[in-house]
């Protein structure tokens, strides 16, 4: 399974700079159990992270979410694919309150099983 | 003035005890620590409460060879996760007209289900049988398979004789069939690879050699097979939708779950993890020989189940001449403080094949708890008893 992100990680590499706060993505999972996995994946993996609650700007599911920094988005969403887990969402914070859809068209955000 | 004896407990195939400290500890952490809702709330219990489910969760996966632990889902025993099971197959595998096999040591928990859709769900049943000494006939496997034969049934370790069924052999041999694995007496003492035996579902329960508390329990679901769940609602997840999620866990475990129960599981499982399966075979077995070898020294006892040095559990079912079941295990309890059961455990086709039926027998089943000094303890109450 890929995501084909290829476009967006390059659009980021050059956006960043060191005096800008590091841009960060949400991605969206099924259920409590995908999220912890993803989380059990990536502090494996070195990659910082938090557990947050789903924002209700992206959905009013009231579960959880996991953001990380969109520099390591290539390798998340390889980690991901890996391991099986299948995106609900995946979004990039471009303000506090402030979402947005990346790569919507690659994902499969048909129901799993 | 005499010395109260300390009671020994030998009915570890209803229920294990003791539990290991750290089971106690982990049920005493989440009880005093937490909220108990996991997947409900974004704050930190609740993520809390995930987190013990999903060690949990993971754990058992690991301990069963599962490479995907969402395809593991907690019920409150292994009876529910049967009924899921076999409820759950009709109208997904199993339609009207069809067949299943199963063997004459099943549980109720098992027959009940089956002979219920014999009557409604015009679903025909076959019967492995059974050799003499109590074991499945694996090799009469191939003759009852039909064209229409979807699910086979069979209860890896017998709750009345400790015969162990070759479920590597019947994997093989299983054709098209979901095959199900009753682990109720197994998990925690015999190693179980779902992916290397062919298993479809395998269903278990925390609370005998897991070591875990009642009330937790699940299976095993292979990936690519679905079953209706038989409770729907509340899951954490997808909540705008009113239609029941479609993936698991979260489809089979609709419902605040028994957060408690699955912490203390959880560590029963780390327990024999880390004992290691081998080192518990290899004590239980060491225990049921010296009970096996001292009862064929004692006159007017009859042992049931799988003779010589086959392979079997600590699960040892047996008469006194002339006294009644019960009337042995009151006076093992009265007299002597020693914990067994009498009756027909739940398993009345195990006690058919065995001439046992209706009265039963008196079941001692022993655990990694116990001692030589309780076996000693049991023979020496048995001798005293069959005398008297």
């Amino acid at each position: 399974m890929s995501y084909g992100l290829g476009h967006h990680q390059q659009k980021l590499k050059n956006m960043w700079s060191p005096i800008q706060p590091t841009p960060t993505c949400v991605v969206i999972l099924f259920s409590i159990h995908f999220v912890l996995k993803a989380e059990k994946l990536l502090k494996k993996n070195g990659i910082g992270h938090d557990v947050i609650p789903v924002p209700r700007e992206i959905s009013s599911d009231c579960g959880m979410a996991v953001e990380f920094p969109c520099l390591e988005s290539e390798k998340v969403l390889e980690l991901l694919a890996a391991a099986g887990l299948r995106l609900a969402g995946l979004y990039m914070r471009v303000g506090k309150d402030s979402f947005q859809p990346i790569s919507a068209g690659h994902l499969a955000v048909n129901a799993v099983n | 003035m005499s010395t109260k004896p300390a009671p020994i407990y030998a009915d570890n195939a209803a229920t294990s005890f003791p539990k290991p400290r750290e089971v106690i500890d982990a049920v005493s952490a989440v009880l005093g620590g937490m909220s108990l809702s996991p997947g409900r709330s974004a704050h930190r219990y609740s993520l809390e409460c995930s987190r013990v489910i999903f060690d949990t969760r993971e754990a058992l996966a690991d301990f069963f060879n599962c490479p995907d632990s969402s395809r593991i889902a907690f019920t409150c025993n292994v009876t529910e996760a049967l009924n899921v099971g076999i409820f759950g197959l009709l109208g997904e595998k199993l339609h009207p007209g069809d067949h299943v096999i199963t063997t004459a040591l099943e549980h109720n928990s098992v027959m009940r289900p089956l002979r219920y859709l014999e009557k409604t769900a015009d679903i025909s049943i076959s019967i492995l049988p059974v050799s003499g000494d109590g074991e499945v006939m694996v090799s009469e496997l191939p003759r009852l398979i039909r064209d229409n034969t979807r699910l086979i049934v069979v209860n890896h370790v017998s709750n009345v004789t400790g015969a162990v069924a070759d479920i590597e052999a019947i994997g093989r041999a299983k054709g098209d069939a979901v095959f199900l694995v009753d682990a109720a007496q197994s998990a925690g003492v015999f190693p179980i690879d779902v992916a290397r035996m062919n298993i479809d579902m395998l269903a278990f329960t925390g609370h005998k050699s897991l070591l875990g508390p009642t009330g937790s329990g699940g299976f095993y679901l292979r990936p690519g097979l679905g079953l209706r769940p038989l409770k729907m609602g509340g899951t954490g997840s997808n909540s705008e939708a009113e239609i029941q999620p479609d993936f698991m866990p979260d489809c089979y475990e609709a419902g605040t779950p028994n957060t408690l129960g699955i912490a203390g599981l959880g560590a029963g499982v780390g327990f024999v993890t880390r004992t290691g399966l081998a080192a518990i075979r290899a004590h239980e077995q060491r225990l049921c020989r010296l009970f096996l070898d001292g009862l064929e020294q004692m006159k007017g006892i009859t042992v049931y189940g799988p003779a010589g040095g086959r392979e079997r559990a600590a699960v040892i079912s047996l008469k006194v001449k002339g006294k009644s079941e019960s009337a042995v295990a009151q006076s093992l309890d009265r007299d002597f403080h020693i914990m067994v059961r009498a009756g027909l455990h739940c398993a009345p086709g195990a006690h058919r094949t065995m001439g046992t039926f209706a009265e039963g027998t008196v079941r001692f089943s022993f655990g990694y708890f116990n001692t030589e000094a309780d076996v000693a303890a049991c023979l020496t109450a048995l001798a005293i008893i069959s005398k008297n």
